[in-house]
């Protein structure tokens, strides 16, 4: 469960509160309802799960609906997700039509909600489907694409372009994710909870209780990167500069994340991984359960250099963690990373392993420029990268599709 | 006096359906037929928008230069264009085509960026909402404006400029309305001594507040 928005005013001040107020207050009443797949993990159902509540204590009737499918449809949704992201997937026709009858059958159930309301979030391609079938809708409909679609697979894209370009705006993360579409596409880029398991404050037992579960010294300097076993991630590369520091500093690593089990390339990837460390005692190479927040928030508390050194990313939210927590990233020179990472600013953006050994070492020696990187790097997310940024960009949003998606100036 | 009305804004980007520029050439055949909001976008709205640079310049083109271009004399000579100094948006469009101009009158090839580095135009729609607070005397004003948002803030020192009486900001038109005697006179004169382009906005508030309160405590 999210926490109530007045428990935020600590962190962002009464200000930024107050706004959300006033704009809830022009909305009050508005029925708004969203849609996605899943009620549980996955960043999108983290989203909905502080964003519903929190729409609803400002004053609107907002809802949040997940449509349901069988196995054989999420397998067609994956390799949708897959083909918008570049993937060379081959969807047959069937493959569409089960896409469809899917949505057809939760639109029978979901029809009087979503006939009715006066903003429709459609979250993803899973759903995109409903809108053709919703004939007598009465609100505006938005499809939100979670993903970078900038290079698309485009036999996939041309279906899907299909579904989504009679919606009456779409939302991308970043103008480099975006698709020509004949209608406005909004910019609003994710955030975090600072509240939430993963990001909240955790008290010296809570850390050092971490520490000790996983054998970390405190006395050394720990090197940490949380993301999924994916070759993307470049978990063996991280290893690789990991080696070519340890031969001048007595630094620890941890490789930590999840996703795993289920999922073949990951278990190929963390064999890698795993064969990459030897029997190395300083590289703590972490599977961890999706529920494990506490321990990632502790990794990347007592981490002295958050690493994301991604070959491909979309926003990379888990560097955006990493800040918060008032750590310098060496963060992969892609995707929203290039964003958030500036050099000597909030860290160091690199290329290959030899560019992030060279930049841990340099950071190791420079304390004093590692304590300010990492003290930057979280106001920066204090003022621009926390959800009460992202809910205020949810309320202009809506407030401008119920009146003019075209006009420089909207008075409410 | 008349209450100065506080008001609020909030901005949502949008894309501007303009292709992105790979190059130079492609950078000055962009800002040739842009709409006037893609171009105060990337002059002006930048200080509402969230990022995590504090970067050299101002202006999106002039960052971009640096950055992807690598032309660092093109990037100088963009930066320091004050898009507030300018009476239109079409007198700042010239400007900044006339620096293109003299930058690829003198370049022996363009300039271009890599895939993924290239420039994408955005505009914005701002939402103004009013706050409900009101200041009815000058020595409010710094504690007011130490209670406001960002979106306050922006909207009355910069914005403003945009608006009718044109070049003000909002606090000095308030207080040369309001002015009987020239009592105002020290309020005016120290706001119009900041140079605001290059703030950010968490550091235009703190000036505010800043110069605003020097002038009670020389009370």
């Amino acid at each position: 469960m999210s926490a109530p928005l007045g428990a935020y005013e600590g962190i962002v001040g009464p200000a930024v509160l107050r706004q959300l107020r006033q704009l809830g207050e022009k909305l009050s009443g508005t029925r708004v309802v969203h849609v996605n797949s899943t009620r549980e993990g996955g960043g999108v159902a983290e989203i909905l799960e502080w964003m519903t509540p929190i729409m609803r204590e400002l004053g609107l009737d907002a809802s949040w609906e997940v449509i349901d499918g069988n196995p054989r449809f999420f397998e067609i949704t994956k390799a949708i997700h897959n083909g918008l992201q570049g993937a060379n997937v081959a969807i047959p026709v069937k493959g569409w039509k089960t896409f469809e009858d899917v949505n057809a059958r939760n639109f029978k159930r979901l029809r009087p909600i979503l006939e009715e309301a006066d903003i429709v979030f459609i979250h993803d391609p899973q759903p995109a489907h409903l809108l053709r079938l919703c004939e007598r809708r009465k609100g505006k409909w938005i499809w939100r694409a979670h993903i970078d679609i900038s290079r698309p697979f485009r036999p996939v894209w041309k279906v899907l372009r299909s579904m989504v370009e009679g919606y009456d705006a779409s939302i991308f993360s970043m103008a480099q994710f975006a698709q020509p579409l004949p209608h406005p596409q909004f910019l609003v880029p994710p955030s975090i909870d600072p509240l939430s398991g993963k990001n909240r404050d955790l008290s010296h037992a809570e850390i050092e209780a971490v520490r000790s579960e996983y054998g970390l010294d405190p006395s050394r300097p720990l090197l940490v990167q949380i993301s999924r076993f994916d070759r993307f991630k470049d978990p063996v590369g991280v290893v690789a500069a990991y080696r070519m520091v340890r031969k001048v500093a007595p630094v620890q690593l941890v490789l930590a994340g999840g996703g795993a089990t289920d999922d073949p390339e990951g278990k190929a990837v963390l064999e890698d991984v795993l064969e990459a460390a030897g029997n190395d005692p300083d590289i703590h190479v972490l599977l961890l359960p999706p529920d494990s927040h506490k321990t990632v928030n502790a990794l990347q508390r007592m981490a002295t250099i958050i690493l994301q050194k991604s070959t491909r990313e979309g926003f990379g939210l888990t560097v955006t963690e990493g800040m918060w927590k008032g750590k310098p990233v060496i963060g992969g020179d892609v995707g929203g990373i290039r964003l958030q990472v500036v050099n000597h600013h909030t860290g160091f953006l690199v290329n290959t392993p030899e560019g992030a050994a060279h930049r841990i070492r340099y950071l190791l020696h420079h304390q004093e420029g590692l304590d300010r990187m990492g003290a930057t790097a979280r106001e920066f997310v204090r003022e621009n990268y926390l959800l009460t940024r992202h809910i205020r960009e949810y309320l202009t949003l809506m407030l401008v599709t119920l009146r003019d998606t075209q006009a420089n100036v909207v008075n409410v | 006096m008349t209450p100065f009305e506080v008001k609020d804004c909030a901005l949502l980007a949008r894309m501007s359906g303009l292709p992105p520029a790979f190059n130079l050439r492609e950078l000055r055949e962009r800002i040739a037929v842009c709409g006037e909001n893609v171009l105060f976008h990337h002059f002006c709205e930048t200080t509402l928008r969230g990022t995590f640079d504090n970067p050299d310049y101002r202006n999106d083109f002039a960052v971009w230069s640096k950055l992807y271009l690598g032309d660092r004399v093109l990037a100088e000579r963009l930066g320091i264009l004050d898009p507030y100094a300018f009476p239109s948006l079409g007198e700042l469009r010239a400007a900044t085509l006339e620096v293109i101009d003299e930058q690829l009158g003198e370049s022996t090839m363009i300039p271009w960026a890599r895939t993924g580095d290239e420039l994408f135009f955005v505009e914005a729609t701002m939402v103004v909402f009013d706050t409900g607070m009101r200041i009815s005397h000058p020595r409010e004003l710094a504690a007011s404006i130490g209670s406001m948002t960002g979106g306050s803030v922006y909207f009355h020192f910069l914005e403003a400029r945009r608006r009718p009486p044109f070049g003000k900001d909002d606090f000095t038109a308030w207080l040369l309305g309001n002015d009987a005697g020239e009592k105002n006179r020290p309020y005016i004169e120290a706001l119009s001594r900041i140079d605001f382009y290059f703030h950010t906005l968490p550091h235009l508030r703190k000036e505010l507040i800043k110069v605003l309160s020097a002038l009670e405590d020389t009370k």
